[in-house]
């Protein structure tokens, strides 16, 4: 179907490690109910060594089914989709080593809440370790430094033994970028990590994200329809509407022009 | 809020034609009642008649023969064993079972059945017909009493698993597998954390069944103090039965009241 994917294949063109993307899409769509439904059209871009680029659209433009195609949440209908060159939508075997090099923050934290804070963020190891370990809940001292080291980051070490649930949405969410950060990752996608969380706390959360971003170097890509949030955070958008990318360049070249593609009529609930 | 419900629509009238067919249940209901009572030959006259025969075995009955309780203890000891292990052996057998019978677990159409199958005829099968059947395999004693309970109850628990298994929050599951953690790691670290509470309310529950079931299971000869029990019965000494269900009386009771103490306290 996609003949011409082979021109841009990161691995043919032969760019140097540090210069390839760390994700590319190809020519990505999906659909559902057997072609009735389209989430994404054609959807094809890079993401940088990095970068933080933020995903705007107005809810359904296809945003939480772009993201989980990176990590195989989702399978695409069609296209390719490469980790740092390697093509992995072709490739179940290595699914988990790709997995472990993308973490993941959701918009519902997806925390084991009767767990303790640290096993959440030990959970963010597994990946690392055989099953038969696993079976005896063991995990190496190199984890559980790197748990604690993770929740410092996000300045949550005193209350590594708590519960889970016994702690706010934003200090959950945090919890669940900690859990991100434990895997070591190139990437982590972030589904609308703030849109149950009042803007306060919103924005500290994104300031976590931003941080580890630029301090450990690891790309972002984030979902998020408040547009305020976009400009501010953003180094780059990609604009979704009804699954195609209408827009891709730095929140400077956002004008409402483009906005109004974006949201179409739905403009005025985006900005509110 | 209050307002909203009055007293007319919380109780809606019933429609000529729903009542109908409200008479005509009853009906069918009460013919079918009557046509079984006939299969069972069930008779007042009879029980009526049979009244000081009753009497007269309870009249034997009294008082109870304490001496009954010497070298009862272990008796008793081994009908806790035995719901004891058999609980342990019904865990060991649904688990897993009740794993593959999750439908957000399992995927696979044709596992899933097949261990929805396996638990429907260990949990259709009553333990006393497999403790028959273990009696015969492996002997008296307790030991086939604990393998009876633990595959009938196995099945049940299987069942019950499998259930609080698809009932846990999907999100945190769909975490793990983002993380690249294996299926058995995402189990071990997203589901079995929101099932256990769950899980031990289910065994401490079953064990309690266990216990009352054991006592009955040790008068076909799997052990136990059921068996102390029928022995009494079979040397017309019923001064000593009295004093052995009076035993057992004590002892369901008090594993009853500790189970469902241990029960309440198990954090949601």
């Amino acid at each position: 179907m996609n003949m011409n994917v082979s021109t841009t294949n990161p691995v043919i063109s032969g760019a140097s490690a540090e210069k390839s993307p760390i994700v590319s899409l190809v020519n990505v769509s999906k659909t559902y109910i057997r072609g009735k439904l389209v989430a994404l059209t054609d959807v094809s871009f890079d993401i940088g060594h990095g970068e933080f680029v933020v995903i705007l659209g107005p809810s359904g433009a296809g945003k939480s089914t772009m993201l989980r195609c990176i990590n195989r949440l989702a399978e695409p209908t069609s296209g390719q989709i490469f980790l740092r060159g390697n093509e992995i939508t072709s490739a179940p075997r290595s699914l988990r080593k790709a997995r472990q090099e993308i973490g993941m923050v959701f918009q519902q934290f997806n925390l084991v809440t009767r767990l303790s804070v640290i096993m959440n963020v030990l959970s963010g190891r597994l990946s690392y370790r055989s099953t038969w370990r696993s079976l005896f809940y063991s995990f190496t001292r190199e984890d559980r430094a790197i748990a604690l080291e993770c929740l410092e980051m996000v300045a949550l070490g005193h209350k590594a033994f708590q519960r889970a649930d016994t702690l706010s949405g934003g200090e959950q969410q945090r919890v669940a970028i900690a859990r991100a950060l434990a895997q070591r990752p190139k990437l982590i996608l972030a589904d609308e990590p703030v849109a149950s969380l009042d803007p306060k706390i919103a924005r500290q959360v994104l300031d976590y994200l931003k941080d580890v971003s630029q301090r450990l170097g690891i790309s972002v890509v984030c979902n998020l329809h408040q547009i305020d949030f976009a400009r501010e955070y953003a180094e780059r958008i990609i604009g979704l509407s009804q699954g195609r990318l209408i827009f891709d360049g730095p929140p400077s070249a956002l004008t409402d022009d483009i906005l109004n593609q974006i949201y179409g009529s739905r403009m005025e609930s985006a900005v509110g | 809020m209050r307002r909203l419900i009055s007293p007319a629509a919380a109780q809606p009238r019933l429609s000529l034609g729903g009542r109908a067919k409200f008479l005509f249940y009853m009906a069918g209901g009460a013919t079918f009642l009557a046509w079984s009572a006939n299969a069972l030959e069930l008779s007042g006259g009879e029980l009526f008649h049979s009244l000081p025969v009753i009497g007269r075995y309870i009249v034997r009955m009294i008082p109870p023969d304490w001496t009954a309780l010497d070298g009862l203890w272990g008796p008793t000891l081994d009908t806790i064993c035995i719901a004891l292990w058999g609980t342990v052996i019904a865990s060991a057998i649904g688990f897993p079972l009740g794993i593959l019978a999750a439908k957000n677990l399992n995927g696979s159409r044709v596992l899933r059945s097949s261990a929805l199958a396996i638990l429907n005829v260990l949990r259709s099968i009553s333990e006393l017909i497999w403790a028959i059947f273990f009696v015969s395999a492996v002997g008296l004693g307790p030991f086939p009493g604990a393998l009876a309970l633990g595959v009938n109850f196995g099945g049940i628990l299987g069942r019950l698993y499998a259930e609080a298994i698809e009932n846990v929050d999907p999100k945190p599951l769909e975490a793990l597998r983002a993380t690249g953690a294996s299926r058995v790691q995402t189990i071990l670290f997203a589901v079995l954390p929101q099932v256990l509470p769950q899980i031990v309310s289910y065994n401490l529950y079953w064990f309690e069944v266990g216990v009352r079931s054991a006592t009955v299971l040790g008068m076909i000869g799997a052990g136990g103090i059921g068996f102390e029990l029928v022995t009494t019965i079979r040397l017309y000494d019923f001064r000593q039965t009295s004093a052995i269900l009076l035993v057992i009386l004590g002892l369901v009771t008090l594993i009853d009241q500790a189970s469902a103490l241990l029960r309440g306290s198990i954090v949601k």
